[in-house]
């Protein structure tokens, strides 16, 4: 994309990803529809949910309008995901579910049902050895206060997994959902780049 | 190539990696809200949807209805908090306006909070609660009917007949600038979670100034300081917002220990434009004398900022702007005007940011006035004294504005505006200076070290993002002559020694020189028992390279020597107060945050830099990018190559996003922030960013503070929005005098 489309991109970016988001609710609505004819739940009384984050099995019970994020940070003990906006505004609760970018905040939990979440907490080996792109992100000084990082790594992943690091301007506009106050964005740009290839290699 | 690991020079430390990088890579760094408790309750805000008006009345019941909702807090059941001084300083009160009603002072003012088992049933709840208000008209800004002007205390340099200068001139100049309301949005929300155990709490809140939030909950739920335990191990960024005590701690702690159980409150981003402080509008107005060759014989700067009914906040900023360079005369005021509105407070480089965007713009259209190299015109007025006739320690401005421009390829421009083009886009070079007074406040740390070579630091500093983990570690393992690795930096609990406020550029200066003390210390009782000598200080930082003294410690009797040290700074004087002579140490263990050094110092004492911005303005539509920024800072000792440069790399985003980007609107009728979320509240996006250039020009200083750091974390955001202001002018001839400038302010041309 050209340089001088990008003020009005960056809003195009903010709608697609949180299309996408919506999608994955949307979906699972209509493959868990209820029969029309059974009384309507409260919302609020707990719903029993067994999700799958970072390869285990997680049950847990809870009000229904609990989004993805405040499950995995209130519920499950997985406070790496961030909450920046609840609003879909600042990609720090950015987590993969079902190996593409979606923000948690923006996700019920309910609808994580069935599929595979990946964390922050889930991108290291088991021996500890840390992911390619979070070794960059050290290297390259790509954070300052560390808020957004989790966000900007689950996003760097994917933005490499997806294609979309081919250059530095690619790399850039697809990385801008994910916002960072300190402004670290030239240093997670050299990030990206230099995990990219280490990323095939892995 | 890694940029981000520059090759130290003079008087610089190593890049070493942030000590906490595998931390925050992973998630593991814990913030505030991330800490674990037991059963915690939700807590939801409810704020004032008006700016000005009375609670007649308040419904609870079909908020308490809703199920799992614990208790609802308001005016009329928070009676047991204290007032809290208000201390624009930092520590104390963010703001006299402490009560949740009934009277309503400002938008979003708190009004309630309720709680309850879930974060869901507190929302809906938080909606459900009826407030009857009886409204009145409030008055918004500089510019509405009812605001009031008065003099805040702020001092207001002086020098010489500045007026007369003024009017015998040969080249006058005489301008208006305006900056915006901003707030710091940091990613972290404003979060609060508090737990008591019988008569003790332990509250767990991003904070930048430990001993502030400890004793400042204290007195506000009336508890004795030693009752408080603070815990903020790392802050998703601060920028000034996070300095003291909001009203919503009492308010959280109240609730907590009521329901005898941990509450935590998660403020949402909307809640944060009100609930803590932001960067206020100003305006200001310049008069410039000049001789024809440039050299500026009068410089009168006013300044008027706007702030809450009763707190008199300012920043002052003709302190700085009256300094920068050797003007004949100087003749400076400030005014507060009141309006019903939150108190502001302080924004990464509070006082500079507005005021030197004023002064620079103006340098700039004096050196058109002139037909002057803007370059030139700086070096003219360059001097190592004030009006005042105040010296300056060191002063590297004009070593800053050779490198960058000879970087950026300055000599290649053409002076005249809208000269440089590229098929539709005008391009515009322009530059400015940053400044930025060197602060440095008390501090107490405590070092262990052993006779297996590690050790252990112990300073209640603030990670806000700055590396100060990383720095002490640094100074540490210097001192001691030991790697980097084996030294545990803790900090962020206020258990541990006071270091200042993380504000005004002050913790590394301070920090580094009280853990360097007490390593020192340390040092004097191993060699006094015949230990081998630490390798003296090095020009370069952290290259330890081990030391065995195992024999000294087994002489010694001991595994583990500590050491606990204090820092007065000479610049922070003991205050006679009433009689009474108050210790800056004893201050700050009771959450006061005394700073020295900036212009009250004996000498002058600032970090300096210039930064060389180029726009390109698209000849039809204005879109406004910024293909590239240099910028060249000289701090004195650079302690971390790596951090330094990531800091200074983000305060020249800052500014960018001060020229172009960011603004609070205010609905002038209603005094309401109508922008106040992430997507309309515009920052600087990674693809708003290209090319950036960080120079850092050596100095060394060894009269600013022991180890002869000056703080960079607020120099680089200071004068960008002039630079780019500039740039702008150059490309279209049309001078903006108001930020941000947005496209709609260059088609009016
Ligand atoms: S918290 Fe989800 S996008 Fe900001
Ligand atoms: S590192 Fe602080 S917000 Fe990105």
């Amino acid at each position: 994309m050209s340089e001088q489309n990008q003020g009005w991109s960056r809003r195009n970016f903010l709608t697609s990803t949180a299309a996408s988001t919506m999608s994955v609710a949307l979906l699972d609505r209509a493959a868990g529809a209820a029969p029309a004819d059974e009384p309507k739940a409260d919302p609020r009384s707990p719903v029993s949910l067994s999700l799958n984050v970072n390869g285990s099995t997680r049950r847990v019970a809870l009000d229904a309008r609990t989004t993805l994020l405040d499950a995995l940070r209130e519920h499950i003990g997985l406070t790496g995901s961030k909450k920046g906006c609840d609003h879909g505004q600042c990609g720090a609760c950015t987590v993969m579910v079902d190996g593409k970018r979606v923000l948690s905040c923006l996700t019920l939990a309910a609808a994580a049902q069935g599929r595979e979440v990946t964390t922050i907490e889930g991108l290291a080996s088991a021996d500890g050895t840390l992911h390619p792109m979070q070794q960059a992100f050290i290297d390259h000084d790509a954070f300052q206060c560390g808020y957004c990082t989790p966000g900007q790594i689950m996003s760097a992943v994917a933005c490499v997994k997806e294609g979309h690091a081919n250059s530095e301007s690619e790399i850039r506009e697809y990385m801008s959902g994910n916002l960072c106050r300190c402004a670290c964005y030239p240093n997670i740009v050299d990030a990206i780049t230099g995990a990219k290839p280490k990323m095939k290699e892995a | 190539m890694n940029r981000a690991a520059p090759d130290p020079k003079q008087n610089m430390g190593k890049p070493e990696p942030r000590l906490e990088g595998r931390l925050k890579v992973t998630g593991e760094a814990r913030y505030a809200s991330d800490m674990p408790v037991n059963n915690p309750a939700f807590a939801f805000l409810i704020t004032s949807p008006v700016a000005k008006g009375q609670i007649t009345a308040i419904d609870l019941a079909d908020a308490k209805a809703v199920p799992g909702v614990l208790d609802i807090f308001t005016h009329e059941n928070t009676g047991d908090l204290k007032h809290l001084k208000y201390d624009p300083q930092g520590g104390g009160g963010s703001t006299s306006i402490q009560d949740f009603g009934p009277k309503i002072q400002h938008d979003g003012q708190i009004i309630g909070m309720v709680v309850a088992d879930t974060y869901e049933a507190a929302r809906e709840a938080a909606y459900k609660a009826k407030f009857e208000i009886a409204t009145e008209k409030p008055s918004a800004g500089f510019h509405s009917e009812g605001v009031k002007e008065a003099s805040p205390k702020k001092s207001e340099p002086k020098a010489g007949d500045a007026e007369k200068a003024f009017d015998d001139a040969a080249v006058k100049f005489e301008g208006w600038y305006g900056t915006p309301t901003q707030h710091h949005n940091p990613i972290e929300l404003f979060t609060t979670t508090v737990a008591w155990n019988n008569d003790e709490l332990t509250v767990y809140e991003p904070s930048q100034f430990m001993y502030g939030l400890k004793n400042s909950l204290a007195s506000k739920v009336g508890v004795k300081p030693e009752k408080v335990r603070a815990i903020s191990h790392f802050v998703g960024g601060a920028f000034g917002s996070k300095a003291q005590l909001t009203p919503r701690t009492g308010l959280v702690a109240l609730a907590a220990k009521r329901l005898n159980r941990p509450v935590k409150l998660v403020a949402t981003r909307d809640q944060g434009f009100t609930i803590a402080t932001y960067r206020a509008e100003t305006q200001h107005k310049i008069r410039i004398g000049a001789q024809r060759d440039g050299k500026i014989t009068s410089f009168q700067h006013q300044g008027w900022e706007l702030t809450s009914r009763p707190d008199a906040y300012a920043v002052g900023g003709v302190e700085d702007s009256a300094r920068l360079y050797s003007f004949g005369a100087v003749k400076t005021d400030v005014k507060n005007v009141h309006a019903d509105r939150n108190t502001p407070g302080f924004m990464r480089s509070p006082p500079v940011v507005p005021y030197i965007y004023a002064l620079e713009s103006a340098m700039d259209e004096l050196a058109y006035q002139l037909k002057m190299d803007p370059v030139e015109l700086r070096r003219v007025n360059d001097g190592m004294k004030d009006a005042t006739g105040k010296e300056w320690s060191s002063r590297s401005l004009m070593q800053c504005y050779d490198e960058a421009a000879a970087a950026f390829g300055w000599s290649k421009r053409n002076a005249e505006p809208g000269s440089m083009r590229d098929g539709d886009w005008l391009i515009g070079w322009g530059c400015a200076s940053a400044v930025y007074p060197t602060h440095m406040g008390p501090a107490a740390a405590r070092v262990q070290f052993s006779a297996d070579g590690q050790a252990r630091v112990q300073i209640a500093a603030h990670e806000i993002g700055t590396g100060i983990l990383t720095v002490v570690g640094q100074i540490a393992a210097e001192r001691l002559g030991i790697p980097v690795e084996n030294v545990r930096v803790e900090v962020g609990d206020s258990v541990l020694p006071p270091a200042p406020v993380a504000g005004g550029s002050t913790q590394t200066a301070s920090c580094c020189s009280v853990v360097a003390k007490a390593c020192d210390a340390i040092n004097a009782r191993l060699n006094a028992n015949g230990g081998t000598p630490a390798p003296a200080p090095r020009e370069t930082v952290g290259t330890g390279t081990g030391r065995n003294h195992e024999e000294t410690f087994a002489r010694l009797g001991v595994a583990t020597l500590e050491e606990y040290a204090e820092q007065v700074p000479k610049e922070v004087k003991p205050n006679p107060v009433m009689g009474l002579v108050v210790d800056p140490m004893k201050k700050l263990y009771s959450g006061s945050s005394m700073l020295g050094g900036g212009s009250h110092a004996e000498k002058l004492m600032y970090a300096l830099g210039a930064e060389f911005v180029e726009v390109r303005v698209h000849r039809l539509t204005r879109e406004i990018r910024v293909p590239r920024i240099v910028g060249a800072f000289a701090a004195g000792r650079i302690m971390n190559t790596r951090t330094a440069r990531s800091q200074y790399m983000g305060g020249m985003i800052w500014g960018i996003s001060s020229a172009l980007h960011e603004a609070t609107e205010i609905d002038p009728r209603y005094a309401r922030y109508t922008n106040d979320n992430l997507a309309d509240y515009i920052i600087p996006v990674n693809a708003d960013i290209q090319q950036l250039e960080v120079i850092l020009v050596p100095e060394k200083d060894d009269l600013v503070n022991p180890v002869g750091v000056k703080g960079i974390g607020e120099l680089a955001n200071v004068g960008t929005a002039a630079a780019v202001a500039n740039a702008v002018f150059h490309a279209t001839g049309v001078r903006v005098r108001e930020l941000p400038i947005r496209l709609e302010k260059l088609l009016t041309a």
